[in-house]
This record gives structure tokens, C-alpha cells and sequence, in this order.
């Protein structure tokens, strides 16, 4: 049985509709991260779990128990937003006690409550600050802790990094799965940003479209995406992509002119139009193959890309370790592409071909 | 296409209370088709220094010249400068095409001619199925990218690009910026961009500035930013994820240099690996501050250990911390690496990566076993 289970679950506002049919089951434990665009859903999914917001059809269990039939303070679920949504008139104990009064907790676990979420948070000392006096950080560590304290079985946490400062992002991001962990609650965790998707989760769930387009682990999303969307929505550069057809063996496409063999065999695919699709960081340069100009040259991080032209005008980035040997802007040079980041996706339903 | 050069600018903000001194002392020269990045976190004086530049705001001292023409004391409009906007700045009643135009309709270019130029330069920001939409009906990114059109498809000694790319949609933003760099390139622009992200500093620059408290903190490449860091301020501020930080006392004899690490540990190094002036100089200061990039942290064998607190791979880079006497030091491969948390893993650094800064003035001593 799942700590917490989606059957079938939709909503919609009147006509529109802003998810249909959506399916998850998450163990005890496990983080899994809504991964979506802005107006996708989230949100309103993760208010539907608190219960403050009603499912249209379908159900949600909380461990086995029909979720309808639960009073949102009963639900077990704790919050935190990207907002914080600290209360003003309170000092972090309070904000962080809340949830304990409202379960009408004894002031002995009220205080062993705080204390523990606040160390956990590494908050104890501005446990007496208003939440005016405290920084970015300090709120939303403040808000996390909230969340944790009345021990939730489901902890609910929406996109709560997007509004710290990038320092503090990549240092919560380190911190933050053995901290889940610790808690043991199941959470589900919203972001717009694949790295951190990618860098907490036990599963991603991809939403678009009012779907799950997939829900795997974090390889299984990068290395086999379901489709061009979801390759396009994790990586950085994105995904290259070029429209072409395969050959009629099965085992080569047109690109650039040339026919480019490709690793496994999609002889039941013959002649199919496709989007060959290749990460950047699959691109490398080579003694021979295709040929491209190299147009700019731009440094990312430990990194260099490479904005490149090839044969027949397609347009594409590789992405190389700052320790190869760069070209000049203005050279030519021969590219091959790995297997691993190379995919060919279906043109017409955009889903990936399996060879 | 012209040389910028601001000479001992300062930019001092009076109030009848007090007054702020944004800018100090400022100088820089861009040279003629650079492509100069000002970079800085919100408060540091990039933007005051593009606002004199652009003649938004008086220099309260100094000088500015753009091809041995003193221009402060011009005003905006003579001064040759397309500007990009952080706030896009379109003008509302206008289509799209028409903001872009707007400088080549004002200059009397032929009709055909500015056609072909606006539809280029669409085409190169992908705003081409646009052109007859009005600004308010568009997104932010399609807005920055029309504001970015405006600036670059004129004719002129100077660009100013204020946050460019900052609302620019995450799929698009690396294969903009390379184009952006070819066509800065192409027309030899020389170009001012200002940014408080370094990813767009670094990849569009040719120098970057960067700026702290209205000071210049160091002006170079890239690579030499990120190798030859100037001060601890630049070291930790460029890379990312940012430079581990060590205390450190040094010892050293004929053979060794050790490195004591507070948190207990030490790093040893062969003497041959450190020049004869710099092992002279931590004989006399062996108080340091060690900064080590997390590319540069190798996990296996080595000296630095600890427990794993987390190992995030994505996609194209493993983020490792562990932690080390009671605090995470971070290590980035290219590799994909498998480490569970609560692991014993060990981290080694070679000498050559090393950065060393004296801990009270916080400037560089030496990088890599020479004197900086």
C-alpha cells in the first residue's frame, strides 16, 4: 500500500480544464518532484492532497485511506510555499509551533516540536525574530521547519527555493535530500528547474498538457525520455534537434547530408519521419564526419560551448569539458555524436522510437 | 566602431542627509569590436556606471570618452549609444517591427533596406512571427528579444546591453547568446553588457569587469578570472558552484610544503612544486586562505575525507558534498559518479590547483605554486 496514491484524478474550473487522469502512487519516504512548466498544475494539484482545494473525479488515499473522507487537519500533510507565507504578527517559534497549537498539542511537545524542526534547520538562533528580521534564507528555513514540525506523513513543498538567492539555492539543494529523509514523510516537491528536479528526486513526474507525459527516476528522464518534450525540458544547453526520415535499412538517418548510422537497429521504423534529437554534450569533435563551421564560441561554467553550423545549414550546440582543445570561431571541424545522448523521436506524436 | 575608455569616474549620489558614493574611481578601457561584461550583484555600481555611460546620469568626477571624444557631458541622444533595456522599454503604440525599425526609419534608410535589416535581425532572435503583433500582446522573453533587436540592428559606436537576457526562455538562452556573440562579432560592436549572472558574463565577453561596493575588483578574460582570481572577493563570486574556502597554516622544509587545514585536515605537496618566491613569501605569512574550485576536488584517493552528504548527477556534471570537519565542501565532476549518502569517500586537489590568498588583506598570493 502507498503512503500516498492518485487515481484517476482531474480537475477543472467550468469548462477548462487543467489536469485529466492523473495516476501516482509515492512510497513512504520517497521524494518525487512535480516537474512543470508555470500553468501547468502544480499548485493545484498539491492543494487538492492539503485538501483546501476539491478533486473534480477520481481519488487520492493518504496510506490506504480514501482522502475525501479525511478533514484537511487530519490529512497528515504539511506545506511549505515559494512565497513562505510566514505569519507576520508571529516570531519563528510560533510560526514554526502553529501547526502543533493547531492539533492542540501540549506546550511540552509544542517546545520538543520546534526545537527539533528548528535544529534540524540549523535555526536556532532566531527562533525570537519577527520574520520581518529575518533574511531570505532565514524564511524560508523558517517555512521548512513549519512544515516538518507536527511530523507530517506527506509534506507538501512548492517550488520553496525559488525565491532565495542562488548561493543559497545550490547549498538547500545539498542539504535538503538528507533532510527530507530524515523527516520520513513522503514528498512530493514542485520546481521548475530541472537541475534541482533532477538532484532530489527519487522519480520525476513530468507535467504537461494536464498529463503525466512521465514519471521515472532521474537517468531514466535523461538518458530515455518519453518524448522530444520532456528531452527538450531537461538540459542545459537543450537537446539539438533535426527533422529527417529514416533510411530504408533501419539503420541510418539523413543528417546534414549524410547518412548517419545509429547505434541500435529501427528496421521496423523504415522510412519513418523522425526529429533526431542530440544533446550537446554528446557532440564532440571528431577527425571526420559531418562538417560545421563554428560560428561562436561561448564559456559555460567548467564548459565550452560551441554554436556550430553544419552541412545543409542545420544550426546546433556541443557542448565540450573547458579542458579539450576549443577550435576559433570561424574554423571548421568534423563532429560525432555519442550514442548514449542521441534519440530519434516520432515526428508526428513526438513520443521516442525504441530501436 | 570606437574605443571607450572612462577615466577616474565617480559617481557620488547627495541627499541632505548624506550622500552615497555608488562608483569609485573607475577605470576602464574597452577596446574597439570588445565585448565587455560589467558584473556584479544588485548594488555594486554596474548599473550607475552604464548610466553615465549612457548619459542617463551626470559623472560626479572623471571622464568618459568614446573614440577620443569626450562624451559625458553630451546628451544621451548625441552620444552614438543603442541601449537594450532590463525593462524592454518598447514603445507601446508601435508593432514590433516597427520598435525595431524605429532608429533605421529615424536615420531615413530606404524602406526596402530597412525591411531587409529588421527581417534579419528578427530571424536571428526568432521573433520573425511577431513582427505585426504590438508589445503588450507578446511574453517577456518575445519583449527583451525586441528590445534587444532595436539596440543592435543600428548603427553605432557603442552598445549598451542592460540584463539582456535575463527573461529570455531557458531553451533558447544558449543558442541566443551564440548567435548574439557571432553578430557582435561580425559588426566589430563594441559592446557593454551588464549582468549580475555570470553565466551570460561568461559566455558573451570578452572581458568581464567585475564590481564590488562601486569598486573595480579586477578586469580580465574568462579563463584568467577563473585561474588568476585577484582577491578572495572574485575568487568566490566567479564559478560555479563557488570555490571552496580553507583556513590554513603552511609549513614547509626542503622537501614538503604541508598545508594544515583548520578541521584538521592536511594537504602535503612536494617543495619542487611551489617557486622559490612564493615558498619564501608563506615562510614569512603562513596564515592563509585556501580557495579550491569544486572541479578541481577529485573524488578517490586523497587527503581530504569525509561523509557524503549528497551526490547529484545532472546529466552532464556530478555535484558531490561531503562533509569535512564539520562543514560541506563541495566537488563537481564532468563523470557521472555513484556515491551513497552517508558514505566515506575521500577528495585530493592538485598543487596546481590551488589558490592562496593572504587572510587579512584577502588579495591573491599565489595560484597554482606561483606567486599571483
Amino acid at each position: 500500500m502507498s503512503q500516498l496514491s492518485l487515481k484517476s484524478l482531474s480537475k477543472s474550473f467550468g469548462t477548462f480544464t487543467v489536469f485529466d487522469k492523473l495516476d501516482l502512487d509515492a512510497e513512504t519516504g520517497e521524494i518525487v518532484v512535480i516537474f512543470g512548466g508555470s500553468g501547468t498544475g502544480k499548485t493545484i494539484l498539491l492543494r487538492l492532497i492539503a485538501g483546501v482545494e476539491e478533486p473534480t473525479a477520481g481519488t487520492i488515499s493518504i496510506a490506504g485511506e480514501d482522502a475525501a473522507d479525511i478533514a484537511p487537519e487530519h490529512r497528515g500533510v504539511g506545506m511549505a510555499f515559494q512565497n513562505f507565507a510566514l505569519f507576520p504578527h508571529m516570531s519563528a517559534a510560533e510560526n514554526i509551533a502553529s501547526p502543533l497549537r493547531a492539533m492542540h498539542a501540549t506546550e511540552d511537545k509544542v517546545a520538543a516540536g520546534v526545537a527539533k524542526a528548528a535544529k534540524l534547520l540549523k535555526i536556532d538562533h532566531v527562533l525570537g525574530h519577527a520574520p520581518r528580521e529575518l533574511s531570505n534564507g532565514q524564511k524560508q528555513r523558517t517555512a521548512l521547519a513549519r512544515a516538518l514540525a507536527a511530523e507530517p506523513r506527506i509534506l507538501l513543498l512548492d517550488d520553496p527555493l525559488r525565491n532565495v538567492d542562488a548561493k543559497l539555492r545550490f547549498e538547500m539543494r545539498l542539504e535538503l535530500p538528507r533532510l527530507l529523509r530524515q523527516s520520513g514523510a513522503t514528498v512530493l516537491y514542485v520546481t521548475q528547474d530541472y537541475k534541482e528536479a533532477m538532484a532530489l528526486a527519487d522519480r520525476i513526474a513530468v507535467l504537461a498538457g494536464g498529463k503525466f507525459v512521465q514519471i521515472a527516476t532521474p537517468e531514466d528522464i535523461y538518458l530515455r525520455p518519453a518524448t522530444l518534450g520532456v528531452a527538450r525540458l531537461f538540459g542545459d544547453p537543450s537537446i539539438n534537434t533535426l527533422d529527417t526520415a529514416i533510411a530504408t535499412d533501419g539503420a541510418s538517418v539523413n543528417v546534414a547530408g549524410k547518412p548517419l548510422s545509429i547505434a541500435r537497429d529501427y528496421k521496423g521504423h523504415a522510412g519513418k519521419a523522425v526529429t533526431f534529437g542530440v544533446r550537446p554534450e554528446a557532440v564532440s569533435l571528431a577527425a571526420s564526419g559531418i562538417t560545421a563551421e563554428v560560428m561562436a564560441v561561448t564559456p559555460l561554467n567548467e564548459r565550452v560551448v560551441l554554436l556550430l553550423t553544419a552541412e545543409g545549414g542545420w544550426e546546433l550546440l556541443a557542448s565540450l569539458p573547458s579542458t579539450a582543445k576549443v577550435p576559433e570561431p570561424g574554423s571548421t571541424v568534423h563532429l560525432a555524436f555519442a550514442a548514449e545522448g542521441s534519440h530519434l523521436f516520432d515526428k508526428a506524436t513526438g513520443e521516442r522510437l525504441h530501436g | 566602431m570606437a574605443e571607450l575608455v572612462l577615466n577616474a569616474v565617480d559617481k557620488i549620489y547627495r541627499t541632505k542627509k548624506k550622500a552615497v558614493h555608488a562608483v569609485k574611481d573607475f577605470n576602464l578601457t574597452v577596446k574597439s569590436g570588445e565585448i565587455v561584461a560589467l558584473l556584479g550583484s544588485s548594488g555594486c555600481g554596474k548599473t550607475s556606471t552604464l548610466r553615465m555611460i549612457a548619459g542617463f546620469e551626470d559623472v560626479s568626477n572623471g571622464t568618459i570618452t568614446l573614440g577620443g571624444k569626450p562624451i559625458h557631458t553630451l546628451p544621451p541622444s548625441q552620444r552614438g549609444v543603442a541601449m537594450a533595456f532590463e525593462a524592454y522599454s518598447l514603445y507601446p503604440p508601435l508593432t514590433i517591427g516597427d520598435n525595431i525599425a524605429f532608429a533605421l526609419k529615424a536615420a531615413k534608410m530606404p524602406a526596402a533596406q530597412q525591411q531587409a535589416r529588421v527581417k534579419a535581425m528578427a530571424e536571428m532572435l526568432e521573433i520573425d512571427g511577431i513582427l505585426n503583433k504590438y508589445p503588450s500582446s507578446v511574453s517577456g522573453g518575445q519583449q527583451q528579444r525586441a528590445s534587444l533587436g532595436r539596440a543592435l540592428v543600428r548603427q553605432a559606436g557603442l552598445y549598451l546591453l542592460d540584463e539582456p537576457m535575463g527573461q529570455l526562455e531557458p531553451q533558447l538562452r544558449a543558442v541566443l547568446r551564440g548567435r548574439i556573440k557571432h553578430y557582435l562579432r561580425e559588426h566589430t560592436c563594441t559592446t557593454i553588457l551588464v549582468t549580475h549572472d555570470q553565466t551570460e558574463a561568461n559566455a558573451l565577453a570578452d572581458r568581464i569587469a567585475v564590481m564590488e561596493g562601486g569598486v573595480l575588483q579586477q578586469f580580465a578574460s574568462p579563463a584568467e578570472l577563473k585561474a588568476r582570481p585577484a582577491n578572495l572577493f572574485t575568487g568566490t563570486f566567479i564559478g560555479e558552484p563557488p570555490m571552496n574556502i580553507f583556513d590554513a597554516t603552511v609549513e614547509s622544509n626542503a622537501e614538503t610544503v604541508t598545508f594544515h587545514v583548520d578541521g584538521g585536515t592536511v594537504l602535503s605537496y612536494p617543495a619542487s612544486e611551489f617557486s622559490a618566491a612564493l615558498l619564501k613569501q608563506l615562510s614569512q605569512n603562513p596564515k592563509v586562505t585556501l580557495g579550491i574550485r569544486p572541479y578541481a576536488l577529485h573524488a578517490g584517493k586523497g587527503p581530504i575525507t569525509g561523509k557524503v552528504v549528497s551526490c547529484q548527477w545532472l546529466g552532464d556534471q556530478t555535484h558531490v558534498a561531503i562533509e569535512v570537519g564539520g562543514r560541506t565542501v563541495v566537488s563537481v565532476a564532468h563523470e557521472r559518479i555513484r556515491e551513497k549518502p552517508g558514505s566515506d569517500l575521500s577528495l585530493s586537489v592538485a598543487s596546481g590547483d590551488l589558490h592562496i590568498f593572504n587572510r587579512d588583506s584577502q588579495s591573491a598570493v599565489a595560484h597554482g605554486g606561483v606567486l599571483a
